[in-house]
């Protein structure tokens, strides 16, 4: 490889730049990057499993999700809405989950019923430990697929959403 | 015509002011800092103009048709004078507000009860702020009916999709700031939606959100961005689109005034069968068929321009005095919203985007996310940009590009028809709601 002092002079200018430029990208993604630790994580205690009646939703607002009781299982939903995020209220008078955003809607068991979600409600890991409940909200598990249908059943009664 | 009653001026119009003023405007440090006197003359004007930091963003001389109002309908002056309000309002509202979510919705409220005039100036900077996005937009429309992307200013206006993309951002950031119930759920409607770019998406929002949902970080993030970042990026994006307004030549007839375009060799190829020559910067506009006036005018200069100093000048103080009356009585009669402080626990019904994004809300209400949130706003972005290169046909007028101007057309409409919809006609869980019943919008 043969260059003369001016080529070599040239290059080192464009790797330097180029180092710059990766230095101020490398620094930007530090100072933006969301902290370790930032958000969630541990384990919360919902209780006894004595709490938790027949098709009910019990909202924990310290770990931004519900504890439902469906067909005998419980599960714990997160409450942001696969779609866009929005909060999803438990309706009490439809007995189902339905997003105000976009009109998604999800049964008991978050599964989803209607509207643009592309999922049901996300879930966490819930373990019984001697009669106490223990949701690890530090592992988030994707809701499950559309056509999922396990907890489904007729709604209670009118929507909570207008119109709907 | 109009330019020998504009400018053919007297030298004796020059002028000498006795007394006081004229003694001093003759003094040495006087003229340290204005390097010529005002002489109302041509040259004077001329020399005024070059010498004159803020007067050589204009030319000295523009052509006479840039003075008529329908020329351009001064939209983009118009964004750059929104700019210029929304940095004084804004550098006003960083004096009190503090950018964290204890804070920032206290602030809101001490603006309103405990700063004189605080309120008034957040509402202005509100509504400028929606203007300028209007503004902006319509000038863009304006810009592609008149054809001026076409060569020689293809790039200039990729600068301006560019300044397009930026003042959509300054907006999205600064509708998080108040930190109430609308910019919460907003925000969080707006960032979620990074989350379906593929492969990327995960990192993305956490980058732009810093965490798993709009937290302190968000709101740090986005201040900064909102009174640094993109400022600086806008002053120096919108000083390169200003200059190549100049470089790239007034005027959309005369293809071949640009200061990079080649001699005017192509006339002739170039036009269309039975257009009249002078549209396509032939310099044989003295012998095609003139009307009387025209030949007894034949002996005047071909030079149609007139001085910037004052003609447009006036005409661009006029029009900024009239955009800030609007937003100050917009200001007056409306005040900028404030619903309750953010709760992560609770959606508001209906979570709305602001406005110029409640189109795109409309289309995800219809499609998968992935296509209406990224595929189609990513692709209207890529077709603007390359649209002056796609485009290679030269003429302007309607009739002569007839698919571009149908196809542009069938876009704006769809636009606007999608913003109307999901901005007037959307109630809670985003059911069709007549605006007559009840109207949930808000600004």
């Amino acid at each position: 490889m043969t260059q003369d002092r001016r080529q070599f002079l040239v290059n080192g200018w464009k790797v330097g730049g180029a180092l710059l430029i990766g230095a101020a990208g490398y620094t930007a993604y530090e100072a933006l990057r969301p902290l370790a630790g930032g958000a969630g994580g541990g384990e919360l205690s919902a209780g006894s499993v004595d709490d938790f009646a027949g098709d009910s939703a019990t909202y924990f607002p310290e770990g931004r999700l519900y504890v439902v009781k469906a067909k005998g299982d419980l599960l714990a939903l997160s409450q942001k809405c696969p779609h866009l995020g929005c909060q999803v209220p438990f309706c009490e008078s439809s007995g189902r989950f339905e997003c105000p955003c976009h009109g998604s809607i999800f049964d008991i068991g978050g599964e989803y019923i209607t509207g643009p979600s592309p999922r049901g409600m996300d879930r966490y890991p819930i373990t019984v430990k001697g009669g106490a409940v223990v949701v690890d909200t530090g592992s988030l598990e994707a809701g499950p697929d559309r056509g999922a249908r396990k907890y489904f059943s007729k709604p209670k009664g009118p929507s909570c959403i207008e119109g709907g | 015509m109009t330019d020998t009653t504009r400018d053919g001026l007297e030298p004796a119009a020059a002028t000498t002011t006795h007394g006081l003023v004229g003694r001093v405007q003759r003094s040495d440090w006087w003229r340290s800092m204005f390097r010529h006197p005002q002489l109302d003359t041509p040259r004077g004007r001329a020399l005024q103009s070059f010498s004159n930091f803020f007067l050589h963003i204009y030319p000295v001389k523009v052509p006479a048709r840039v003075l008529r109002l329908r020329y351009s309908f001064r939209l983009g002056f118009i964004a750059a004078v929104l700019f210029g309000i929304l940095t004084v309002t804004g550098v006003y509202l960083m004096f009190v507000y503090t950018p964290s979510p204890s804070a920032a919705y206290g602030d809101m409220q001490h603006l309103k009860t405990s700063v004189g005039f605080g309120q008034l100036i957040r509402n202005v900077h509100r509504w400028s702020a929606h203007l300028m996005v209007l503004v902006i937009a319509l000038h863009m429309v304006r810009v592609f009916y008149a054809g001026a992307y076409k060569k020689p200013r293809e790039f200039n206006w990729v600068i301006g999709v560019v300044l397009l993309l930026v003042t959509l951002a300054f907006s999205f950031t600064g509708y998080l700031l108040p930190w109430d119930q609308l910019s919460y759920w907003a925000v969080t409607v707006g960032t979620n939606l990074v989350h379906y770019v593929p492969v990327l998406g995960g990192t993305l929002q956490d980058l732009l959100i810093g965490g798993d949902q709009i937290g302190p970080s968000t709101l740090l993030r986005f201040y900064a961005l909102h009174v640094a970042v993109l400022p600086a990026l806008l002053t120096v994006v919108l000083a390169v689109h200003i200059w190549r307004v100049r470089k790239d030549g007034f005027a959309v007839r005369r293809p071949n005034v640009g200061a990079f375009e080649e001699a005017a060799t192509t006339t002739a190829t170039s036009a269309p069968a039975g257009a009249p020559p002078d549209l396509y910067g032939g310099r044989s506009r003295l012998l095609g068929v003139v009307d009387r006036e025209s030949v007894t005018a034949e002996d005047r200069a071909v030079d149609d321009t007139v001085f910037t100093w004052p003609h447009l000048v006036a005409r661009h103080v006029v029009v900024a005095l009239g955009v800030a009356a609007l937003v100050l009585g917009l200001g007056v009669a409306f005040a900028a919203p404030l619903r309750g402080l953010a709760n992560p626990n609770v959606t508001p019904e209906p979570s709305k985007a602001p406005w110029y994004f409640s189109g795109l809300q409309e289309l995800l209400s219809h499609f998968d996310p992935l296509v209406a949130g990224i595929l189609v706003p990513m692709g209207i972005v890529l077709v603007l940009v390359v649209l002056p290169y796609i485009d290679r046909n030269p003429a302007t007028e309607a009739r002569n590009r007839k698919v571009a101007v149908l196809v542009f057309t069938g876009l704006v409409v769809a636009a606007v028809v999608l913003t109307i919809v999901g901005t007037l006609f959307r109630g809670p869980g985003w059911k069709f709601v007549a605006p007559w019943t009840h109207l949930y919008l808000e600004l």
